[in-house]
C-alpha cells in the first residue's frame, strides 16, 4: 500500500490504533504493547487481547508493521517506514487540533 | 461421584455474543464448568459441578485465525476453553474489574460484525436450498411418492431460514442498543 492510500485508510486513526503504532516504533510483542500503552497513559488505556490481535492483523495486512521474530511462542512486530510516515501524519493532525483548541480551555 | 448436566442447543438459544458470554458466566458463578467444548457442543454441552468461580467468558468468531491468535490470548492470561466450528471460547478468572478482550468500540463492533456476516451467509445458503426444494416440489406436484421427502426438506429449510432471520433481527437490535 502506498502512502496516499494508507493515509486515506488510517488518518484520522482511533486512539487504540495510534497507541499500538506508537508502541511499535520499537520492536514489541502483543502483551508488551499492552504494558507500554498502559504505562504511557497512566493506566487509562488497557488494551485487550482481541483488540490487539485484530489491530495487529490490520496494520500488518496494510504494510504499516511487520513481524520481526518469534521467541518463547511470542511474535514480535515493528513499524515499517510507511507506518512511521502515517504515525507522523497523524501526530501532525493532532498537533493542529491541539493548536486550534488552545484558546478554548 | 461428580454431578453433571447437559445443556442442549446453547449456541442457538443465546445467539447474541454478549448474552452467550453472560450465560457461561452465570453457570460458572453457580459452579458449573464446561467439561469439553468441541465441534458438537453447540448441540449438547456437558458441564460438571465444581467450585463457583468468577470467570469472564469471551466468544470470538474466527474463520481463519492467523498464526499467533491463541498465543496472544494466552499471553493476556486467557484460558482456551475450546471451539465449536469457528467459534472460539475463552475465559479468564477475575476478582475486581471484569476484563475485556475487545477493549475498544471499533474492535468490539468488528467482532460483532463477523457474527452478522456468518449468519447472513448461512441465511442465504439455507434460503437458496429451500427455494430449490420448493421449486422441485412444485414441478413434481403430481408425483406424490417422491415429493414427501423434498417437502419435509423444504419445510425444515424454510423453518431454519425463519430462525436465522429472527437471529439477525435480534443481533442487529442488540448492536443498535449497544447491548452486544
Amino acid at each position: 500500500m502506498n502512502f496516499e492510500s494508507a493515509k486515506k485508510r488510517f488518518v484520522p486513526m482511533s486512539e487504540t490504533m495510534f497507541y499500538i503504532l506508537l508502541s511499535l516504533q520499537q520492536e514489541r510483542h502483543g502483551y508488551g504493547i499492552m504494558q507500554h500503552v498502559k504505562e504511557i497513559t497512566n493506566d487509562r488505556i488497557v488494551l485487550g487481547a482481541g483488540t490487539i490481535y485484530q489491530s495487529l492483523g490490520k496494520l500488518e495486512k496494510d504494510g504499516l508493521i511487520v513481524p520481526t521474530r518469534e521467541a518463547d511462542r511470542k511474535k514480535f512486530y515493528a513499524s515499517t517506514e510507511l507506518g512511521k510516515q502515517i504515525l507522523m501524519e497523524e501526530a501532525r493532525r493532532i498537533q493542529e487540533l491541539h493548536h486550534n483548541v488552545e484558546g478554548l480551555i | 461421584m461428580s454431578e453433571n448436566r447437559v445443556e442442549l442447543l446453547s449456541a442457538f438459544r443465546y445467539v447474541v455474543p454478549a448474552q452467550y458470554e453472560q450465560w457461561f458466566e452465570g453457570l460458572a458463578a453457580e459452579g458449573w464448568h464446561p467439561i469439553k467444548v468441541g465441534q458438537w457442543s453447540s448441540m449438547a454441552m456437558r458441564f460438571v459441578k465444581g467450585t463457583p468461580e468468577r470467570y469472564r467468558y469471551v466468544v470470538d468468531l474466527q474463520a481463519v485465525p492467523q498464526k499467533g491468535y491463541k498465543q496472544i490470548y494466552e499471553e493476556f492470561g486467557w484460558e482456551y476453553v475450546g471451539r465449536m466450528s469457528n467459534l472460539y471460547v475463552w475465559r479468564k478468572p477475575y476478582a475486581d474489574e471484569r476484563p475485556e478482550s475487545f477493549s475498544d468500540a471499533e474492535n468490539l463492533r468488528a467482532r460483532n460484525q463477523r457474527f452478522v456476516w456468518a449468519i447472513s451467509f448461512s441465511l442465504i445458503v439455507v434460503a437458496i436450498v429451500a427455494t430449490l426444494l420448493t421449486g422441485w416440489i412444485v414441478s413434481h406436484a403430481w408425483d406424490k411418492g417422491q415429493t414427501i421427502p423434498y417437502a419435509v426438506g423444504a419445510a425444515l429449510g424454510w423453518g431454519f431460514a425463519i430462525y436465522l432471520g429472527w437471529v439477525m433481527r435480534k443481533i442487529k437490535r442488540s448492536v443498535r442498543n449497544g447491548t452486544m
